[in-house]
């Protein structure tokens, strides 16, 4: 009991201590709050670029093959699979097709993939990257799953359907049957998928014939091995593996670069905080005021005691703050004030919303690097002076 | 004795040039005495309250407060000894700029028995030092003399056995001159024990049968070492 009526007095000094100095820590509160919002936001950012990424690639076929010819690519024949069943170790190939539709009315380039979702393994679960209706079922033709834009602009348009224009100019109304969901939207925000012969239909692709092959194997350890013999095999196709494109998102947007940002903006916060200590220190005024406490019997404990809780309460709240603001900012705004730094990322990928990722390493991770700096710069130069004599308040210094 | 200095010494540095402060000073208080200390300017008196009272760390010499060595002891237990002990009333203004009249009297006061007591106590000694409706006034808002008059209430919170005084009516009229005498008065008649460093020949007349010492280029010597030997 004596313990804690004794803190609630420190506090309630440190309370009224900080309201005393409330211009100077108001700023202080300010620019703390702002910098870990920044920090926060960038975390949230990257974290949720690399997670979509990967929850969606999780999907992806291990061995994706496309046929070139100068420097082009073109449809693939059905023997082309055939040649592939000697290769021990592969045990699924389905094929895929996709192509661009540029939208002259709104000026919209599409993305369209035709699926044969029964042969996919686990072709079944598909719906879960869904927010509403499902997949078309194997052989159900002239309905389409669509990306949340996508689905935007039909509804915009007050129309049910989606109309697609042929080579020839003839037209293909497709049916919704769904649309993705938020958190795929990185990836699945302009996309149109139908069923693989409807995509054929779409872009006059012959009957047998693909786009691209997706081969799943076995064994997961042996997807470099496979894909080696399939390019010794058919030497004019090109083999995409999926960690590989796993190490190019990560190059682009993923952890290593988000990690080294975060390492950059870290040290500089230290660096401000430092600096600002530094430049501020403890002020002429503060430093008399310690000195009259010692004189008049305050223990160092308790004159450092103040003291940290005027720290913990500062960047507790610019913490809190900060974090809050840097969730808001990326779950409601999609992170709008980096859309200049993202330029990088948007010319690979349309605008898309994020998904903000705040795990509580995340929130560890900026607390640690946050407040418990932001209190050591501040405890120790009061530690320092309330060690040392306090003979100055006697003599007026 | 309540107060015991043996061989005390001080040297400050300054410039290359070496002052001795406090040289060689001996030096015991009774408890309930009233002792004045009078010098001049540079003599070195604020050095010697400072280190009585544990904040200078003499050269050589030892302080004895209650028959503990200053300097034998903790830093904690150093400042719980000056804390409980010891009321101090500086030579310069040292109220704190931000806290009311109320509050910096209040701050001797550990965190751990502050009590709703403990203000109407600081009321009463507030209304003894004359100043019982400025207690929510800033020291700014404050004239010289009433800042030092909330000063010498902020030495009295804790009920300290000894008041170690530097200058304490330096700057105060003659009729608040002669309030703050009768408080000195007051705790004195209690068995409070003073040591006080002034220019005030009236302080010498206001109470009873005080010890008169003179500190010279820090030599202190006693006007009537007899008495000191009496009591
Ligand atoms: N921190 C210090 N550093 C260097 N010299 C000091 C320091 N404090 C005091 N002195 C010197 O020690 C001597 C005694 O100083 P002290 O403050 O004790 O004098 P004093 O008798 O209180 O004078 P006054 O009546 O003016 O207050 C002076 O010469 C002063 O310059
Ligand atoms: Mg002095």
């Amino acid at each position: 009991m004596q313990i804690l009526a004794r803190q609630i007095n420190v506090l309630d000094y440190a309370l009224s201590s900080l309201w005393r100095r409330r211009m100077k820590n108001l700023s202080v509160l300010l620019v703390f709050t702002a910098v870990i919002f920044l920090v926060a936001s960038f975390q949230m950012t990257t974290g949720a670029l690399t997670r979509t990424a990967e929850r969606v690639l999780e999907n992806a076929p291990q061995i994706t093959l496309q046929r070139m010819s100068a420097g082009r690519q073109v449809d693939i024949p059905p023997e082309y699979a055939a040649r592939l069943s000697s290769i021990y170790g592969i045990s699924r190939i389905v094929p895929r097709v996709w192509g661009y539709y540029f939208d002259e009315v709104t000026g919209a380039n599409l993305t369209v993939m035709g699926l044969a979702t029964d042969r996919m393994p686990m072709g079944d679960q598909l719906h879960l990257a869904l927010a509403s209706g499902s997949f078309p079922g194997p052989g159900s033709r002239g309905s389409v799953v669509l990306g949340r834009a996508v689905n935007d602009m039909v509804q915009a348009r007050g129309s049910h359907l989606l109309s697609l224009f042929r080579n020839d100019l003839s037209m293909a109304s497709f049916e919704i049957s769904g649309v993705f969901a938020d958190a795929t939207d990185i990836l699945t925000r302009d996309l149109v998928v139908m069923n693989i012969d409807d995509a054929r239909d779409l872009f006059r692709i012959r009957g047998d014939r693909a786009t691209d092959l997706c081969v799943y194997v076995t064994n997961p350890n042996e997807i470099n091995t496979i894909a080696r013999k399939i390019a010794d095999l058919l030497p004019d196709t090109r083999v995409v593996t999926r960690p590989q494109i796993l190490k190019t998102y990560r190059v682009v947007f993923g952890w290593r670069s988000g990690f080294g940002s975060i390492c950059l903006l870290t040290a500089l916060t230290a660096f401000i905080i430092l600096a600002w200590d530094k430049a501020s220190g403890l002020s002429q005024e503060e430093k008399r005021e310690i000195a009259i406490l010692k004189v008049l019997g305050w223990q160092t404990a308790d004159i450092l005691a103040v003291r940290f809780w005027e720290s913990l309460l500062v960047s507790g709240i610019s913490f809190l703050v900060g974090v809050t603001l840097a969730f808001i900012h990326v779950a409601f705004f999609d992170a709008a004030l980096f859309r200049p730094i993202m330029v990088g990322w948007s010319v690979i990928f349309p605008p898309f919303h994020l998904v903000p990722e705040m795990t509580a390493q995340v929130v560890l991770l900026i607390f640690c690097l946050s407040v418990l700096p932001y209190l050591a710069a501040t405890v120790i130069p009061a530690w320092h002076t309330a060690s040392v004599p306090a003979d100055s308040a006697l003599s007026g210094a | 004795m309540i107060i015991e200095c043996r061989n005390l010494k001080k040297t400050y540095v300054a410039d290359g040039q070496a002052v001795t402060a406090v040289d060689d000073v001996n030096l015991s208080i009774a408890a309930g005495d009233f002792a004045i200390i009078l010098g001049h300017s540079g003599s070195g008196k604020t050095t010697l309250l400072s280190m009585i009272g544990g904040l200078t760390t003499p050269d050589s010499g030892e302080v004895l407060v209650n028959g503990i060595e200053n300097w034998h002891q903790s830093d904690a237990r150093l400042t719980e000894m000056r804390n409980q002990t010891i009321g101090f009333i500086f030579q310069f203004a040292s109220l704190i700029p931000t806290l009311t009249a109320l509050e910096n009297i209040l701050l001797p006061l550990s965190f751990g028995n502050r009590k709703a007591a403990s203000s109407r106590q600081a009321r009463d000694i507030l209304a003894q030092v004359g100043l019982k409706d400025r207690e929510n006034a800033f020291p700014a808002q404050l004239s010289g003399g009433q800042q030092r008059r909330i000063a010498i209430a902020r030495a009295f919170i804790n009920q300290p056995a000894i008041i170690l005084a530097d200058e304490p009516t330096g700057d105060l009229d003659e009729d608040t001159e002669q309030e703050i005498l009768a408080v000195f008065h007051e705790y004195h008649r209690q068995g409070t024990t003073f040591v006080v460093v002034t220019h005030n020949v009236h302080l010498a007349d206001s109470q009873e049968s005080p010890r008169i010492l003179h500190m010279r280029k820090g030599v202190l010597s006693e006007e009537n070492p007899a008495r000191t030997r009496a009591a």
